[in-house]
């Protein structure tokens, strides 16, 4: 009943008019009461006696963390310059000075396919005022308690209770003001944006670190007038500006070009942008041009020539059952290529043609289909050339000690190869555990039992000291490569079991449907099963991928300068800031802590997006 | 359009179907699972353009057999020959069958992850090779046929039950197909939802669509159908037309099931 009276209330105080204009059958939901503040906190932390004890003594344990926190924080013998003065040694270790415009180049492209991307799927979402409100009203809150907890002396503790306060009565004034103004929304990319840009100009005021890493001296930290703020002012202001205007770009694009065609090039863009960053941009190989013209580009012309041909044949609907044939031949051919010397980029090329052949009647069809098909073998022919070249040339980088880059840097570099070479790797060994073929049952559920019954750290080592020392004579694997395989193998073996878990989902109904409309297994695996198989498995794949980049850390134990080794054991050991662990170690888990909680955050509007557990 | 089934419409309620082709015939076809026999020697002959209507218990086997027509089960003994092309372990012959070959399912079986549209076209576009407009043109001429055009850019999730087996049709309806085969489609339904989909079915064997509906709706059977199987046991007891089915059943199993549901 009381659902009824408040709505008829509502609607006749509302509106002004009569019930009887409204159609009289549809009656509106009972209005929920809205609680007070105090009202909530009553039904929701001091309902029972019970309720009551368990909410003070978490409210006490949280506080006495809290505190102890600030304490460890606020404590004057720590040196968090260490922090400050060693960022770009954190980031990517010993980059050469003069050279270091590659990196913010790096930063720059990957920013601007962040922004493009963010323009064309649409994201960010609008924030009313009174939410805007109710967030300040909680970061003032949590400032007083700051204000309040941490070791201040009296003239501090004041300052930031009058910060504190400031932000109190502006939440409270926008909680007040929005009354007014429901439609008044504000959109979470302009707050991010308004963030960032007074991050950046905290850097043109803020001398953060007294200066910065400058190699070839002895001690290396010198107290210079070179602040870490001074030497990255300036790019990290026109970083957020190219941000700011590849995203204004991408709108302005996104209304005008052809939705899918933009995003598919996006995609491929992505995928393209680590390697060519890597190896192209902060590797700068020396190419040596006559060596190019001799070997490189006729053997990619060969394959060009060579596989068009082929292909275009293959995709013709009547080439039928011969063509299964030589493709399989062509298959044979790439594996039998390592019993006799030749190319390495020989047999990757001719692997490579054997597996386009063998998929090419599933993506046959007209002339468009077929020539689409012909492009995207060139394509991937030529990016792949162009990157074995460019490994295979000595870089005109040099680096003191090890690889190229390290740091954050390496951190990341490992984690996107690793799960990017691992994603398609898992998702064959998920469908060979689940084949109907015994053969690939077999070495499938041995490989992924036999990977996962060894510690990651000890593959690792395999890796990076055994195997080198079985490759053939004349082929080298750097230790970086050698530890990505192992890495891949590893990670494949748990991504096939999360892929596995959501391949059962897949109801037998839905095989066959697709089996009734005459798909042949591939199309019926490539269309139907897989896309909701890893809908499904989202939540446990992105599990995987926090965790594969969190433990790139046991890198450190093979040597490669990750960014906690370079925190736990380099940044000490300078005079400098001799002992200064703990807050390095900090630091380092907040950055760690950062990078997962965004992956944490983008599998949730995966998961929205995708309508997981709502179609 | 290029649908065969509009081009060609026998709307006269009696149909002279003794001339017509046979396009599918089974010969003795058994099957077992493990030591339960689920069809017991079933011997049929479908002309074009019949509508057969099966008709038995549960555990009749008469959905065990619609499925082996279209190779989803294998039978065990037996010929089955669909269209001139009979059913092995070949891979190939089994292609060409399931193209020729529509299939409705009792729990309509739509792609959870696709829009309606490309729950339609996707198999014409990839099996059949069809570019995509020309696809998605007749997928909406289809949808429109099947009543439902407005749906098209829905997720399968968001229609009713009813309107879900219509799109199963027209799904099936895309590739083509000379024959359609229906197992149940109406089993899962509302009672309401139920006759807006015997309305395409009837729509559709008016056209002069060979179909085999396996059912329990006895009104369609009756109106629509040119003949009766009746099946218990893995074994088919009768088959008739469809005036003598009802009228005037030789078997004793029969005139039971008959006294129970009519």
């Amino acid at each position: 009943m009381t659902g009824l009276d408040s709505s008829n209330v509502s609607s006749t105080t509302a509106g002004g008019q009569p019930p009887a204009a409204t159609p009289v059958s549809k009656i509106a939901p009972p209005v929920t009461p809205k609680l007070s503040i105090w009202e909530w906190v009553k039904e929701n932390l001091f309902s029972s006696p019970f309720n009551c004890g368990l909410t003070v003594v978490t409210t006490v344990i949280l506080l006495a963390i809290f505190r102890g926190l600030l304490a460890f924080i606020f404590n004057p013998v720590r040196q968090w310059n260490g922090v400050a003065t060693n960022l770009r040694l954190m980031m990517t270790r010993a980059y050469p000075e003069e050279q270091y415009v590659r990196i913010w180049v790096c930063v720059a492209v990957i920013l601007i396919l962040t922004s493009l991307s963010m323009a064309i799927w649409h994201a960010g979402s609008a924030l009313s005022v009174s939410e805007v409100g109710r967030k300040l009203l909680t970061t003032g809150t949590i400032l007083v308690l700051f204000a309040l907890l941490a070791p201040f002396s009296t003239a501090a503790t004041m300052l930031w209770l009058l910060v504190a306060l400031v932000v109190l009565g502006f939440a409270e004034f926008l909680r007040r003001s929005s009354r007014g103004l429901e439609g008044q929304t504000i959109s979470t990319l302009t707050l991010l944006v308004l963030t960032l840009s007074g991050l950046v100009a905290s850097l043109w005021v803020i001398p953060y670190g007294h200066h910065s890493y400058i190699p070839k001296r002895d001690p290396r930290v010198l107290a210079e007038p070179g602040t870490v703020a001074l030497s990255t002012k300036l790019p990290w202001t026109l970083m957020l500006v190219i941000a700011v205007v590849a995203y204004f770009t991408g709108r302005a694009l996104r209304d005008r070009l052809p939705a899918n065609a933009t995003r598919i090039t996006l995609i491929v863009l992505w995928l393209l942008a680590p390697p060519a960053l890597l190896y192209l941009v902060l590797r700068d190989p020396a190419f040596d041009m006559n060596h190019v013209a001799t070997t490189d580009l006729p053997i990619f012309a060969a394959y060009a020539i060579g596989g068009t041909a082929l292909l275009s044949w293959l995709t013709r609907p009547s080439t039928g059952e011969l063509g299964r044939i030589v493709s399989a031949i062509i298959l044979l051919a790439g594996f039998c290529s390592f019993l006799t010397p030749m190319r390495m980029i020989v047999r990757i090329d001719m692997l490579a043609l054997a597996i386009f052949a063998l998929a090419a009647p599933t993506f046959s069809g007209g002339p468009r289909a077929q020539k689409r098909y012909v492009a995207s073998w060139i394509g991937l022919l030529g990016v792949m050339s162009w990157l074995i070249t460019a490994i295979n040339t000595p870089s005109t980088v040099s680096v003191p000690g090890g690889f190229f880059i390290g740091g954050m840097s390496i951190t990341l570099m490992v984690a996107v190869f690793t799960l990017v070479i691992s994603f398609p790797l898992g998702i064959a060994l998920a469908l060979a555990r689940t084949s109907s073929m015994p053969i690939f049952r077999l070495l499938a559920t041995w490989f992924i039992e036999f990977v996962r019954g060894i510690p990651l750290i000890t593959i690792l080592i395999f890796f990076s000291i055994m195997v080198p020392l079985f490759l053939p004579r004349g082929m080298h694997l750097g230790e970086v490569a050698a530890v990505i395989i192992g890495y891949v193998l590893f990670s494949s073996a748990y991504l096939a079991e999360n892929v596995r878990g959501g391949l059962q989902s897949i109801t037998r109904g839905q095989q066959e449907a697709a089996d009734a409309v005459g798909m042949t297994s591939a199309q019926k695996t490539l269309f139907i099963v897989l896309p909701q198989a890893l809908r499904v498995s989202i939540p446990p794949l992105v599990g995987h991928c926090i965790g594969v980049f969190k433990e790139t850390s046991l890198l450190a134990i093979i040597g490669v300068f990750d960014i906690l080794y370079i925190g736990r054991i380099v940044i000490p050991g300078q005079t400098e800031f001799m002992g200064s662990t703990k807050e390095n170690v900090l630091f380092v888990s907040l950055i760690y802590w950062i990078f997962a909680y965004q992956m944490s955050k983008a599998s949730q509007r995966l998961e929205q997006r995708t309508g997981l557990g709502e179609r | 359009m290029t649908d065969p089934t509009t081009a060609e419409t026998p709307t006269e309620t009696i149909r002279d179907l003794s001339k017509a082709r046979d396009v599918i015939v089974c010969e003795n076809v058994s099957k077992w699972y493990g030591d339960f026999q689920a069809l017991d020697r079933v011997s049929a002959t479908i002309k074009e353009q019949e509508v057969v209507v099966v008709l038995g218990p549960s555990g009749s086997g008469k959905s065990t057999w619609i499925r082996c027509i279209n190779r989803l089960e294998q039978h065990q003994e037996g010929r089955i020959v669909v269209d001139d092309v009979e059913l092995t372990n070949d891979l190939r012959n089994i292609e060409k069958v399931r193209s020729e070959v529509g299939m409705v399912f009792q729990q309509f079986n739509l792609f959870p992850h696709l829009t309606i549209l490309d729950n339609v076209t996707l198999a014409p576009i990839w099996v059949r090779k069809k570019p995509r407009p020309e696809a998605e043109s007749q997928a909406m001429a289809l949808l429109e046929r099947v009543g439902i055009p407005e749906q098209a850019q829905k997720y399968p999730g968001q229609l009713s039950g009813g309107q879900q087996q219509r799109v199963a049709i027209a799904r099936a309806l895309a590739m083509e197909p000379r024959i359609m085969l229906f197992d149940e489609p109406t089993s899962a339904l509302d009672p309401e939802m139920i006759k807006e989909v015997l309305d395409v079915m009837k729509t559709l064997a008016e056209s002069g669509m060979t179909m085999m509906v396996v059912t329990h709706e006895m009104g369609f059977a009756k109106e629509v159908a040119d003949r009766l199987i009746f099946m218990e046991g893995g074994q088919i007891v009768e088959q008739n037309s469809t005036e003598e089915f009802f009228s005037n059943p030789t078997e004793e199993r029969t005139k039971l099931f008959l006294s129970q549901i009519l």
